[in-house]
């Protein structure tokens, strides 16, 4: 790196609201020593009488137990029947998640907390206290056919495939397919609202969408299927993924580029947004509004007529396309992009 | 205290009271603003998915144009601040691609060394202006009105870019809203998603999230929820109309500002600070500005 563009870590080191210390696993386990009681209360379920309740368990602590300890520790000492999934211990085979306080993590590489509420993952069917039926998940991974397929000739072997154009399918190759982002995302938890894939089978299609090497044709029939565009960027994904892949900016946001290139009309908003804003230098809501619907904005007259008359929104603006500064440099800087692509 | 100010598109358009507000109010916290007219859109999250190569030039731009008053960047909306940070990272870690951004802005005779800090007007609150100075300031402490404090996802979430393990940590809004004499709630809808990067094309999902906070706020007492993010305040005033009609139930809840919450408490009036201009109406607020009318008065 040349020291003209030396780093300045100031806009990536925070304080008050932009970074904290406190919650790390170090910090979490120094609140308990040996011989004090985690107050455990797990959400049981039982399907045959469709029947929910917590119940209370009082844990010895051990030094440095995770959340897997204490799950252990109860079904070995008060509830022998307790339904909860792991095999590994060790972060790899992703089937420990629950949620713990309300957020999702991964029981093998959580440490306790004084009191604590563990509940099952959500947006996937209960079976049993802990155990959530993958079902749901795995066909819909399925139907995505997240494999690679290939039409053209091998050029060579080893192929020539350099590190940057397997840059972000190789993050997503780091799922565990724990569910935790699954569990997280509100999205998914509006249920049948939107046909939106949810986070974690965009990252098992990212596997091989993102690999340069896949035809196209089969990334298009798959991406038609995932309902994309209706991830709302709330980074809750990247948040609980105990494999901390960034999901939205380097799965999802490289998939929604493939998605604007091979089925334009799925990305209508996003092209549309980009159109105004290089005619425009700034977005203006209501011609964004009228280009995305269409006539559709019609149905929604009764906002807009409130929205004019507080004075929100000036129509005068959105039909007069004045040009500035701004629109002049984000015409030359998107414009030329759009030429040379 | 001088800053280069980046209102984004929002604050100059469906949220113009936004940009009026915070013109009035930084001028009492005796911030100097130099407001970036020349800079463009950051691409909202539309850009930055579909032409990212283009997202980083214009970002860098706006941050260029603070850099050549030699000026801090103070920014009032979440996702145009994730969007600069996020450009800022890629800039100072990718030197190709920070030469290639430095080729097109030479046009303009603008360059970027990496040098500008960018800070959300919450963080100049919290870190320039400083709780013991907020607290002098404060000639109307808001007498204990309740208020509950809705992050928007882009100023707590990602965690790389914000470090926190769980964003449901952040207390910045909290510890504000004490400062200025409100009684901060804790409720369920703190650090979720309003939904806004969607509405553009699907109304649903937003409608369906923001009524769940909304109500969980009034729920627990809530008087007013204040965010810090136009694109928030869009969805949680401008559609509460349809979030009511979605949930069959009346919710009156008023949405204010960042900069409205802390004018009250500096002594501005709602009228000045146009809170009028919202479509949910204040008029609940109203026994919290009646000393305001009577100082003035």
């Amino acid at each position: 790196m040349t020291s003209a563009y030396a780093p300045t870590q100031s806009n990536l080191v925070g304080r008050l609201g932009q970074a904290e210390e406190h919650d790390t696993l170090a910090a979490r386990n120094s609140r308990l020593a040996p011989g004090d009681i985690v107050a455990v209360k797990i959400l049981r379920f039982d399907r045959a009488e469709d029947r929910s309740a917590y119940q209370d368990f009082r844990v010895p602590y051990q030094k440095w137990m995770r959340v897997l300890d204490a799950l252990n520790w109860v079904a070995e000492n008060e509830a022998t029947d307790l339904a909860y999934r792991w095999f590994c211990g060790s972060k790899m085979c992703g089937t420990c998640a629950v949620r713990m306080n309300g957020r999702e993590v991964l029981a093998c590489w959580e440490a306790v907390e004084p009191e604590m509420t563990i509940e099952p993952l959500r947006n996937l069917p209960v079976i049993r206290d802990l155990v959530v039926d993958r079902t749901p998940y795995e066909n819909k991974v399925a139907s995505l056919e997240p494999w690679i397929e290939r039409t053209d000739i091998y050029q060579s072997f080893p192929e020539p495939l350099t590190h940057k154009q397997m840059k972000d399918a190789s993050k997503a190759l780091d799922c565990i397919s724990c569910m935790c982002c699954y569990s997280a995302c509100p999205v998914i938890g509006l249920g049948d609202l939107t046909n939106f894939a949810g986070p974690a089978p965009l990252v098992q299609l990212g596997q091989t969408a993102l690999d340069p090497r896949n035809n196209p044709m089969k990334v298009k029939r798959a991406l038609a299927l995932t309902g994309i565009f209706n991830c709302i960027s709330c980074y809750k994904c990247e948040e609980v993924c105990p494999a901390s892949i960034p999901i939205v900016s380097r799965i999802i946001e490289p998939l929604k580029a493939k998605t604007a290139q091979l089925i334009p009309e799925m990305a209508k908003h996003s092209l549309a947004l980009r159109a105004i804003v290089a005619a425009r230098g700034r977005v203006d809501p209501s011609a964004l509004m009228l280009r995305v619907q269409g006539l559709k904005v019609f149905v929604k007259l009764p906002r807009a007529i409130r929205l004019l008359v507080r004075g929100k929104i000036d129509l005068i603006k959105t039909f007069l396309k004045i040009k500035t500064e701004a629109s002049e440099a984000a015409g030359r800087i998107l414009r030329r992009r759009a030429a040379t692509k | 205290m001088k800053f280069a100010y980046y209102p984004g598109c929002s604050a100059r358009s469906t949220c113009a009271e936004l940009n009026e507000a915070t013109h009035i109010v930084a001028a009492k916290l005796g911030l100097e603003l130099l407001q970036l007219e020349s800079a463009t859109c950051t691409g909202a999250r539309e850009l930055r998915a579909i032409d990212p190569v283009g997202f980083y030039a214009l970002n860098v731009r706006i941050l260029a144009l603070a850099e050549r008053e030699s000026l801090p960047l103070m920014t009032i909306c979440n996702t145009c601040t994730l969007n600069v940070l996020d450009a800022h990272a890629a800039f100072v870690s990718d030197p190709e691609l920070a030469k290639s951004i430095n080729a097109q802005l030479a046009e303009e005779d603008l360059q970027y060394s990496g040098r500008t800090r960018i800070s959300h007007f919450l963080w100049v609150l919290h870190e320039d202006i400083g709780e013991h100075r907020l607290r002098e300031l404060v000639v109307n402490p808001l007498n204990d009105m309740t208020v509950a404090a809705f992050y928007g996802c882009h100023i707590t979430r990602p965690p790389l870019r914000y470090g926190f393990v769980d964003s449901r940590n952040n207390v910045a809004l909290e510890k504000l809203a004490e400062i200025l004499g409100c009684q901060p709630i804790d409720y369920s809808g703190r650090t979720e998603c309003c939904g806004f990067h969607t509405a553009a094309h699907d109304e649903k999902v937003a409608i369906k999230l923001t009524g769940q906070h909304i109500l969980s706020a009034k729920t627990a007492g809530a008087k007013a929820i204040v965010t810090p993010c136009p694109l928030c305040h869009t969805i949680l005033d401008g559609f509460q109309a349809e979030i009511e009609k979605d949930m069959s139930q009346k919710l009156d809840m008023p949405i204010l500002h960042l900069p409205q919450l802390v004018g009250l408490a500096l002594g501005l009036s709602a009228e000045v600070l146009k809170i009028d201009r919202h479509m949910v109406p204040a008029s609940a607020l109203r026994p919290y500005m009646a000393d305001i009318a009577k100082r003035s008065g």
